[in-house]
């Protein structure tokens, strides 16, 4: 070690080296007491705690007779069932409260529910016997346990922070100054909603002026929608109450902008997904059969490290390793909590960042040269033949790609209609495969040929007089694509040895359909949606879709919020649709924008576009803030934003857009729904408080991981902290969009706003107007829930709830709402979900090895198509280049990433007790790069890019690839509590602590390719890229 | 080899052949050694805890929730889960390993002899306890314990550590850090009831059951199992590092504990 001993920071150093236990607790507890010796022998000079033995622990929650089993509630306190905010996962959580200070004690999970649950309960279990369950009654309460995570343990303290904001807030002086006035509810509303010269700069156009369903913001680019588009609503993600913020935005407003945290979380991945399951809509995803699978590659994504179900991953995976069932290996960059040095038969195999695509061509090559994938399910070219193989889906992996350079139908499948057998578009059009040398209808044959290459003559003569295209089959393609490099060179380009990939292949193989790849948020790369759509290549070639063992999208929820049976949340009298193009220019073929028409009559060449357009891709909130404040494809008026924080969580956003956001004459109003203030809504006109965790209403689902159909009910089992409307409601999300769109005349709320199924119209003035509907939606679904007995009503501690019940539903809906209520949403039976071999909620589109869809798109700044099947590539910026021809390796050798932390997460710094475990994220070198540039273990280095700069410590190791540079996310905060804001006069606490470590994101950069402002994104995606970022690092000088 | 290499070596070996186990069906009533009688407690109970390593996924819900139920303050650890980095002697293959630690409850505490007031005392039921009105807080316990497993509490100023949630016990619950087990890695029970989840955990991993530090002669009642004897002979842990520091780079000093 480089540093002496005597070095103050060595010293904290290697006292944190015990992990928070241990050496720092001996020490600290040693050196003081000797002082208070002095002070007699009768007892101790500090506090008294309440019980000599037990000290200050909580009094139990309920006793259990360990020999009857009888269980007697604590009445000084209760337990409600609701969800967890501490991260997307969601999970059900079983939360103690005191019932004198209303103050949550402690918090675990909730036995009904799969994403806490080892093995859920049914739901016709009764409440107390449920919490018997848990006890240590037979020890029933550790051979099915239902947990909270760590930071689920430490969340309940972002109720009482000291940074929380309980009050309406305007700011003073300028945007961003941290310096805010309280002004009540009423007079927000009113500024807001009727604008004017609202901060002494000019005045400002309110909500009604920018309500403006009917002119079009320019009348030269009538695509672009009416002038009500000019509201932008964004939040972080769905936490179950996002319903009633799109049923303002879209059907009440009829604003398109809307916007969450996505594109700067894992979209490339969803949208590599997706290509594969044929989903462009949504992106469905799929997770592996933890319990059933042989051999799982995670790619990317770290089970019980983090990931998504976070707890369900990390328990069934630690199950595997004690039964000994499964075989996995974790191909990340860096070494985490995934793999275990406890067990066999779990591995990490570090790989550089952004290279994944070629790591999964070269498993995809070597499976399609050795005869490694799941050929007779491959073969079945229809639904026909999955049905006669007792299979739930097929895939298009024998159908027919028209290759033919500059035909019209370059990148179709052939259909019958291409051969006159059928209408275009007709039923029976079906795609073209050749069986017995023969072209036929998919839907004709059991098998058809996997790998085809000929011409074909289109038509109906077949007489030599048609028109001659190329076709390929789907996986010759694919074949092809994998073949473009050996698999030296794509070893030497990921950093995995040619002999570790093929026998990763060999042994993917060897374990059939019971081999399963996942992937995640590692694939958020500059080339992540080709990695992504290769990964899950891998998934289609074991043929293990819907199969036991295998991977699954899941049991999907019960939806409360739709047309349901008592009530119709979706529909309402005077309903709108959004109209218009996204800002971030989604879903929308530029080819048919005037732009591209004014160019092409000019004769002009249309490409590039003046910035990307992704026709592919959802809205996007990396390209709608910077493309709105530049203006193009046109600017905003006004921004809601409710929990989100795209400049801390997006790379490089903070430098391209803060002076921006800054300018009142770029964006005319922003408010912010938050309990605190974070890195973007500082920039705020207005801050309205919301409710935080568990004083929330909503229904949430869970991200994949789980077979069984899931929805969590969350209520407010605590009061929320913040002040209340003259109305006598809390102020939050809910409230706001309400007094908004009454004081508008807005349909949809107010009186008369929710139809019920017998015709009647319901009013929605208050949140739990609309979410006990939700509830009696969920509640009465297929067979619906019985009544909840009184018991189950005390053991759930649903009495602040009853009278809320009572006054909003009718007396048939009481007990089935409270039922649901009382064991925290509605959940599927735990059970065997699988028929023989088969999923039983299968997802049952065509899986594609080819995805039409992609290879008809053309990427709008190259005007080169897309590619419809998986292939290697570099990451890339806007205009094409190679990332590394613009940043090159001799000036920025390595390739920073970012990783999942399993305590901290974007918005959990507040929280001491996480503090107290990891303050602070040091950064994970190689020790071969160590040398190189002369940095040791513990060193202060400097770490830049070509945007930005930071300051943080060495780890240097083993544990992350040679090139790669970890950077655990969730530290380096500059708001939250970070630096104190001044409200009425009064500063915030400032606590260091909160500043403490580095975010990644501050090291992302502007694209220095693209003509309109934007960070660093995937081309197909838009999202943004954090994993291999640029960068080179230097010892700082003690 | 730096320090904590050393150190964690030193804590980690194989169960000698039943040793740890004979005081499972021989209690010694009247003590061991130096060791006081025991007192209070259920008499006809021994508690203990077996944690599966293989299940341990680090998550550190142990720490957190037994910090919430035992209202420890900041920085201070009833139980904790250390996280090393180790490298494969021949392959030089890194993996990730997870050690949860807590008070042992010791059939032969080391922290009980030294307590000059008789404060700190091993129940009848075998966990081993502080009398906060009788600690004068002279850390003579902490020091002696060979695991690191007691603290002295700034508020209370009394030696402070792992009770197994004796509170909780009582009402016929589960500790906090057991309850919140996500990986479900740890057992407690009742080791002289044969028929509890632990005692048939003991029987059937009796031979792969490791303990901390046996050579202290403690007699550790908390369990390993996954412990693999490699990792005694090749442990490279790399230590983790928690100096502070603020965007300036300016060293900040650990937040709690001081």
């Amino acid at each position: 070690m480089a540093k002496s001993s005597a070095d103050p920071s060595r010293r904290r150093f290697l006292k944190g080296a015990a992990a928070a236990g241990g050496a720092a607790t001996f020490a600290a507890g040693y050196a003081d007491p000797l002082l208070k010796m002095g002070k007699g022998l009768t007892g101790s000079a500090g506090e008294t705690p309440d019980h000599p033995i037990h000290g200050n622990s909580l009094a139990p929650e309920y006793r259990v007779d360990p020999a009857s089993g009888e269980l007697t509630l604590n009445p000084d306190q209760r337990l409600a069932f609701t969800v967890c905010y501490g991260c997307t996962t969601k999970c059900g959580v079983r939360v103690r409260v005191d019932n004198d200070s209303d103050r949550v004690l402690r918090v675990a999970g909730n036995p009904y529910h799969p994403l806490s649950a080892d093995e859920h309960l049914p739901m016709r279990t009764p409440v107390a016997e449920a919490l018997r369950g848990l006890s240590a009654f037979g020890d029933h309460g550790q051979q099915n346990r239902s947990t909270a995570c760590a930071r689920g343990n430490a969340m309940m303290s972002q109720i009482d922070s000291p940074f929380r904001v309980t009050h309406c807030l305007k700011r003073v002086g300028e945007r961003g100054s941290r310096e805010w006035q309280k002004v009540p509810f009423e007079q927000v509303i009113e500024e807001i909603c009727e604008g004017g010269d609202l901060f002494g700069e000019g005045h400002v156009d309110g909500l009604r002026a920018i309500h403006d369903v009917e002119t079009p913001i320019d009348p030269a680019n009538p695509e672009y929608g009416p002038r009500a588009n000019q509201l932008m609503v964004m939040e972080a993600t769905d936490y179950g109450r996002s319903a009633i913020l799109k049923r303002f935005a879209f059907n009440a407003f009829g604003t398109r902008n809307y916007g969450h945290h996505g594109s700067y979380c894992g979209l490339a991945f969803r949208m590599g997904s997706g290509a594969v399951m044929n989903d462009m809509k949504k992106f469905v995803h799929v997770k592996p059969d933890i319990q059933n699978a042989r051999f799982i590659m995670y790619i990317g994504c770290a089970p019980s490290q983090a990931g998504n179900p976070f707890k369900r991953q990390g328990r069934l995976i630690a199950q595997a390793r004690a039964a000994g069932t499964l075989e996995y290996v974790v191909v990340d960059p860096a070494l985490n909590a995934s793999t275990s040095h406890a067990a066999d038969h779990n591995r990490w195999v570090p790989i550089r960042p952004g290279t994944d695509s070629a790591f999964a061509m070269a498993l995809i090559q070597w499976l399609l040269d050795h005869q490694g994938y799941a050929a007779d399910f491959l073969e079945m070219p229809g639904q026909a033949a999955a049905d006669a193989a007792g299979e739930a889906t097929h895939s298009n992996a024998t159908h027919l790609v028209i290759e033919s350079e500059g035909h019209p139908r370059r990148g179709r499948f052939l259909r019958a209609s291409d051969l006159g057998r059928a209408e275009p578009g007709a039923d029976d059009d079906a795609p073209l495969v050749i069986a017995d040398g023969e072209l036929v209808d998919a839907e004709s044959v059991m098998a058809a040929e996997l790998f085809v290459d000929r011409e074909v003559e289109l038509g109906a003569a077949q007489d030599g007089s048609g028109e001659r295209v190329r076709i390929k089959s789907s996986l010759t393609l694919l074949r092809e694509a994998a073949h473009e490099h050996s698999l030296a060179d794509y070893a030497a380009h990921c950093g995995i040895p040619e002999a570790t990939i093929v026998a990763l292949a060999e042994r993917y193989a060897r374990h059939g359909r019971r081999a399963v790849v996942n992937c995640h948020g590692g694939m958020m790369s500059g080339n992540g949606f080709y990695a992504a759509f290769a990964v899950q290549m891998l998934n289609l070639l074991a043929g293990n879709h819907n199969r036991k063992g295998g991977s699954a999208p899941g049991g999907g929820q019960f939806n409360g919020v739709g047309s349901g049976p008592r009530y119709d949340l979706a529909n309402f009298p005077g309903k709108r649709g959004p109209q218009g193009l996204f800002l971030s220019r989604s879903r929308f073929p530029y080819e048919k924008s005037s732009e591209y028409r004014r160019k092409v009559a000019a004769g002009e060449a249309p490409y590039p576009a003046r910035a990307p357009w992704r026709s592919l891709a959802p809205p996007a909130l990396t390209e709608h803030l910077p493309s709105a404040l530049d203006g193009y494809p046109y600017p905003i008026k006004a921004v809601i934003g409710c929990m989100a924080n795209p400049i801390y969580g997006q790379a490089g956003l903070e430098g391209l857009i803060a002076d921006k956001l800054k300018d009142p004459r770029r964006l005319g109003l922003y408010v912010a729904v938050d309990g605190f203030i974070n890195e973007t809504n500082r920039y705020a006109d207005y801050i309205v408080p919301d409710s935080v965790m568990y004083e929330v209403w909503g229904f949430t689902g869970a991200w994949r991981g789980t077979l069984g159909k899931m929805t969590t009910a969350c209520w407010p089992v605590v009061e929320p902290r913040q002040e209340k409307t003259d109305e006598g409601e809390p102020v939050s999300m809910e409230s706001f969009f309400i007094a908004v769109a009454k004081r508008l005349g807005l349909p949809g709320f107010g009186e008369g706003a929710i139809p019920a199924a017998d015709g009647t119209l319901h009013p929605l003035n208050r949140a739990e107007d609309f979410f006990l509907r939700a509830a009696a939606n969920v509640a009465f679904q297929g067979e619906p829930l019985p009544a909840a007995e009184q018991s189950d009503i005390d053991h759930a501690g649903l009495a602040p709830l009853i009278p809320k019940l009572v006054r909003t539903l009718p007396p048939e809906e009481h007990g089935p709402v409270a039922y649901l209520y009382a064991r925290g949403g509605r959940f599927e039976d735990f059970s065997d979900h699988f028929k023989g071999e088969n999923l039983t909620s299968a997802w049952t589109r065509t899986l594609c090895v080819y995805n039409e869809r992609v290879g008809t798109s053309i990427n709008t700044q190259t005007g080169v198509p897309n590619r419809g099947v998986p292939c290697h590539g570099l990451p890339s910026l806007a205009d094409g280049r190679a990332m590394r021809e613009v940043f090159t390796e001799e000036a920025w050798p390595l390739l920073a990433f970012s990783f999942k932390s399993n305590l901290m997460n974007s918005y959990a710094i507040g929280l001491e007790r996480l503090r107290m475990i990891k303050p602070y994220n040091p950064v994970m070198l190689h020790r071969e790069d160590a040398e190189r540039f002369g940095i040791a273990h513990g060193d202060v280095i400097r770490i830049e890019s070509p945007g930005g700069s930071v300051t943080a410590l060495a780890l240097v190791g083993e544990g992350v690839a040679p090139g790669a540079l970890a950077i655990e996310h969730g530290y380096g905060h500059r708001d939250l509590g970070a630096t104190p804001h001044v409200i009425d006069g009064e500063s915030q606490p400032d606590l260091e602590w909160l500043r403490a470590g580095i975010n990644i994101n501050d090291l992302g950069f502007e694209d220095p390719t693209r003509r309109v402002a934007g960070t660093w994104l995937e081309p197909i995606s838009g999202a943004a890229v954090r994993q291999g970022l640029p960068v080179r690092v230097t010892r700082v000088e003690a | 080899m730096d320090p904590i290499r050393r150190s964690l070596l030193g804590q980690l070996a194989r169960l000698s052949a039943g040793a740890a186990m004979v005081p499972l069906t021989s209690v010694a009533r009247a003590g061991i050694n130096q060791q006081p009688p025991r007192r209070e407690g259920d008499p006809s109970k021994r508690y203990g805890m077996l944690i599966d390593l293989r299940q341990c996924i680090g998550c550190q819900a142990c720490t957190v929730s037994c910090h919430i139920e035992n209202a420890a303050p900041l920085g201070s650890f009833r139980t904790t889960v250390s996280q090393y980095e180790v490298a494969h002697q021949e392959s030089g293959e890194v993996a990730t390993f997870m050690l949860p630690r807590l008070c042992n409850h010791c059939e032969n505490p080391a922290c009980v002899p030294v307590c000059p007031v008789e404060a700190t005392y091993q129940r009848q039921d075998g966990i081993v306890v502080v009398d906060s009105d009788r600690c004068v807080g002279c850390a003579y316990c902490v020091n002696a314990c060979p695991y690191d497993a007691r603290f002295i509490n700034a508020r209370t100023q009394t030696a402070d550590k792992c009770t197994f949630c004796a509170h909780r016990l009582e009402a016929g619950l589960l500790p906090a850090c057991v309850e919140s087990c996500v990986g479900g890695a740890r057992i407690i029970g009742d080791m002289r009831d044969p028929d509890s989840q632990i005692s048939r955990m003991i029987e059937e991993y009796r031979d792969e059951l490791m303990v901390l530090q046996p050579e202290k002669n403690t007699l550790p009642q908390v369990f390993y199992l996954g412990m693999d004897e490699r990792f005694v002979t090749r442990p490279e842990a790399k230590p983790v590092a928690l100096d502070v520091l603020d965007p300036h780079g300016k060293e900040m000093g650990y937040e709690f504990g001081h």
